[in-house]
């Protein structure tokens, strides 16, 4: 299967990757879950009827504080649920925390009225909203990709992966567990697009009226923080400061024009295997 | 087997027994004198104290005491802080009576301490069942005091009444079924002889009203729907039986005006939410706010801020009266800055529209009619299958916390926020006890790309006379002072102090963790505190001795 990378120009290039159909294997039936500790025996509630049932008790019950496209809310604290699971590491491990939440935090546990077969729709909802990595076949080569990312294409000069890079962009040691593929080339052609606040660079005029700008590292109500290009950091009180602006966009250069088809592909392939987990082969 | 049942009878009764004890507390606190109805009416006069949720009856926030002023709140200190044993967020306003201090907490327990350590004299746990509905959170926001008893809303949709001396539970009223969608977090009112509360659980399609009770008993003396049921005026502003799911919680405190004995009260948002297909016409009085006669509970007049209201524009801000100038003639005025992101000037005796301008980012309306104060809608701004921008977001360009006004810059302060979110509609059939919300929405910004502050407006022209850069979305109230000064709080955690009259900022404290009430002032022996509850500690602070 191609899929068709939706938010980028259509005429701009497709990202071969295809997507192996997960067969779902058949349980005996004697496996089914009726305690509210899940054992890690699998889902099977996990069809696509039960990955839309468990899309519309996300939306009705969880968005809120999840938000709609379950991509997590500042506001709420309730964290993305598209990657990298914080708390669970496997199917029963999801379902125990629906079941009982997250004590001491806004995560509470679902009714107790709540079927355990609702609770393993919703995990299979949150378990379609990033691939298995297993199933993702991508057109480039990790390995022509990791020697690009370390050497002709220089991201180690910004980015840190497993301790050896510099630290003017995220570290990216475990960026394939938390990005689709499609996301990763969109970091690499229009880095503008989504820029978190940590990676927004500020201007500030101080006091002493000289004009400093850097990384926002830190901003409050009453605060600031940054880190320029030689890795100092400065931090003023606003109220000292004669003004300051703030620029909403990346530092890092897109690729989309000095790199090749092949280079991103490979870049993406590499990227996307970055990950903490060791996966069977 | 035998040995389980023996074990499980013990626990019982080990349980039952620290109930017991919790009950019939005997510690006590220091004696005070009751307080009366007219203490009530005349609490300005008295600000030693703080005797209700919003300070006074007219819901100013506006405290006479100054000895903490613009000239010296740079001299704060913290001088105790009260820990909250469950972990959750404050939003409680403690109130203060001669030097006694009662908090809430979450889930729905009081607690009073010494105002002037912190140290407890007694607490209240409130017993709660395991299959609450609630929409945001276990939150509770204060008691109400009359005579030597307190009153609190409870989670699970119950008025409990407490003797402030000791804790014990006088009685306990159940107003709602708590498994239908029900649920109470607002401090009630008290006027004259009767206890005023509304109603939570607009997310759960149950149908808005105000109750009142009588004090000694907890028997309920009227309840007034303010969603009309057939026959009733405004039942044909709901198509079919959306009247019955309609929602219009009426989730936070209102105020009174002892001359025109009317009371006034916010109303959320028609259920669900976010799909009006199902609840065509305005939909009253959701979204309104309703003056009700003081004895009786009946309605006098309404005013609704957002007809059919599709964003979740819930009106239940605090009604904030005052007399003001107004086109050169004297008017008795109700000042309302909306979810909706507007900012309205009411005549309070009967309702008249007044003013209105924005006072935030807002994309779903061209304006308000200029007589009647109705908005005027952009057309395409209701929430689609797909996902629409709207600003303000569903949190709102406020919400419930409240804002301050001060008599001496005559000024109507407003914790503000422009942001703008996607808003999605879904089908829905309405269950009891289910939540009934027709859709949601999402951020597409972090939340720092959007501009927050605390605004100043003036009544008069409904223009921002200054305004207080915060980040990022504050809900914290705000209280003022004859100090000439403004306290609120910030979401990173600030607490602080700005000019009044200016916006300067004054003074500031780092407390650690979101602010999600409002700052109180009270004073014991003379000297001025200023209370404030931040993440689940409660800090009051004091000048430097
Ligand atoms: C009141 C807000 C709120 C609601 C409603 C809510 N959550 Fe959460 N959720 C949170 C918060 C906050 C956390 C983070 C808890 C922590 O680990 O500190 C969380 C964590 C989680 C996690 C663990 C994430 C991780 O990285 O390990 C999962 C899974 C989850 N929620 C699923 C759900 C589902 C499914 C629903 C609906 C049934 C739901 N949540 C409803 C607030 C909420
Ligand atoms: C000049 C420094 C710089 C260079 C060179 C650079 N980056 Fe970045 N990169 C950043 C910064 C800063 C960000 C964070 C802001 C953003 O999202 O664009 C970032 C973000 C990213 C992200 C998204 C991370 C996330 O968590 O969303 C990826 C993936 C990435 N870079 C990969 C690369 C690759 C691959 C290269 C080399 C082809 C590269 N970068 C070169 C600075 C750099």
């Amino acid at each position: 299967m191609i899929i068709h990378l939706g938010r980028l120009k259509p005429n701009l290039r497709w990202l071969a990757i295809s997507i192996v159909a997960l067969g779902f294997s058949d349980y005996p039936s004697s496996l089914l879950f009726q305690s509210a500790q899940a054992e890690d025996a699998g889902n099977l509630y996990n069809t696509a009827v039960d990955i839309r049932m468990g899309n519309r008790y996300f939306e009705r019950q969880c968005s809120r504080c999840h938000g709609f496209d379950a991509k997590g809310n500042d506001e709420t604290g309730a964290p993305n649920l598209t990657g990298r699971l914080r708390r669970a590491s496997s199917d029963a491990g999801i379902f125990n925390i629906i079941r009982e939440g997250v004590p001491g935090t806004a995560m509470l546990p679902v009714a107790a009225d709540v079927p355990d077969a609702t609770v393993w729709q919703l995990v299979a909802y949150i378990n379609s909203l990033r691939y298995d990595p297993l199933s993702v076949e991508l057109a480039g080569d990790a390995e022509t990709g990791n020697r690009l990312f370390n050497g002709k294409a220089d991201c180690s000069g910004c980015h840190m992966v497993n301790g050896r890079g510099g630290r003017l962009g995220p570290d990216l040691s475990r960026i394939g567990e938390n990005k689709t593929p499609e996301d990763l080339l969109l970091s690499l052609m229009d880095p503008d697009q989504e820029v978190a606040p940590r990676w927004w660079t500020v201007r500030a005029a101080g006091a002493d009226g000289v004009i400093r700008e850097g990384f926002r590292m830190n901003e409050d109500s009453f605060s600031l923080r940054i880190m320029d290009t030689d890795s100092n950091l400065w931090s003023f009180q606003k109220r000292e400061l004669e003004n300051y602006e703030r620029l909403e966009k990346s530092t890092m250069p897109s690729y989309a024009e000095t790199l090749s088809d092949g280079e991103l592909d490979d870049l993406v392939a590499y990227l996307f295997s970055l990950r903490r987990e060791v996966l069977p082969q | 087997m035998k040995h389980a049942t023996a074990l499980l009878v013990s626990v019982f009764m080990a349980a039952t027994a620290g109930a017991q004890e919790d009950q019939f507390s005997t510690v006590i606190t220091p004696a005070f004198s009751p307080i009366t109805w007219e203490r009530l009416v005349d609490a300005r006069n008295e600000p030693n104290n703080w005797l209700m949720y919003s300070g006074t009856l007219d819901s100013q926030r506006y405290s006479l005491l100054d000895s903490i002023n613009t000239d010296n709140v740079g001299q704060l200190e913290m001088k105790w802080a009260y820990q909250i044993p469950v972990i959750d967020r404050a939003e409680t306003v403690p109130l203060v009576v001669d030097g006694i201090m009662f908090i809430t907490e979450a889930p729905s327990n009081v607690v009073a301490v010494d105002a002037r350590t912190g140290r407890e004299y007694w607490r209240y746990d409130h017993e709660m069942p395991d299959d609450l509905r609630i929409c945001c959170g276990r939150n509770n926001r204060g008691v109400a005091i009359l005579g030597e008893t307190l009153f609190m809303s409870t989670l699970d949709a119950h008025l409990v009444a407490i003797d402030a001396r000791t804790g014990n539970l006088l009685w306990d009223t159940e107003v709602a079924p708590h498994d239908s969608g029900y649920s109470k977090t607002a401090a009630p009112l008290i006027v004259k002889d009767k206890v005023v509360t509304g109603i939570a659980g607009g997310e759960f399609g149950i149908r808005g009203f105000i109750d009142a009770y009588d004090p000694a008993t907890g028997e309920r003396e009227w309840r007034t729907y303010v969603i009309p049921g057939p026959g009733e005026f405004g039942n044909d502003t709901w198509s079919d039986d959306s009247w019955k799911t309609g929602g219009a919680a009426t989730w936070i405190t209102g105020s009174y005006d002892a001359d025109l004995n009317q009371i006034y009260w916010g109303t959320g948002n028609p259920g669900p939410d976010w799909n009006g297909d199902v609840r065509l016409g305005d939909n009253l009085y959701s979204d309104s706010v309703v003056a009700l006669n003081g004895d009786s509970g009946e309605i006098v007049w309404h005013f609704q801020f957002t007809p059919h209201d599709v964003h979740d524009y819930d009106s239940i801000q605090v009604p904030i009266l005052a007399d003001i100038e107004f086109n050169g003639r004297q008017r008795q005025v109700m000042m309302w800055a909306n979810r909706n992101g507007f900012y309205y000037t009411l005549d309070r005796s009967n309702g008249e529209f007044l003013i209105g301008k924005p006072y935030a980012a807002q994309t779903w309306a061209q304006g308000l009619d200029p007589v009647t104060g109705r908005p005027i809608r952009v057309p395409g701004m209701a929430p689609t299958y797909e996902g629409i921008m709207v600003s303000p977001p569903i949190v709102g360009a406020t919400n419930w916390y409240s804002p301050g006004y001060s008599q001496d810059t005559g000024l109507f302060y407003v914790t503000s926020f422009d942001g703008e979110q996607e808003f999605f509609k879904r089908d829905e059939d309405y269950e009891e006890g289910e939540r009934f919300t027709g859709g949601g929405g999402r951020y597409t910004s972090p939340m720092d790309a959007f501009h927050s502050s605390i605004r100043a407006i003036n009544p008069e022209t409904a223009e921002i006379e200054w305004e207080f850069p915060i980040m990022p979305r504050s809900s914290a109230g705000i209280t003022t002072t004859a100090g000439g000064l403004v306290f609120t709080g910030s979401a990173d955690g600030y607490f602080f102090a700005l000019d009044a009259s200016s916006g300067e900022e004054l003074w500031n404290i780092s407390l650690g963790r979101r602010v999600h009430a409002a700052p109180m002032t009270f004073a014991v022996d003379g000297e001025q505190f200023v209370t404030i509850a931040s993440g689940n500690v409660v800090y009051t602070f004091g000048l430097r001795d």
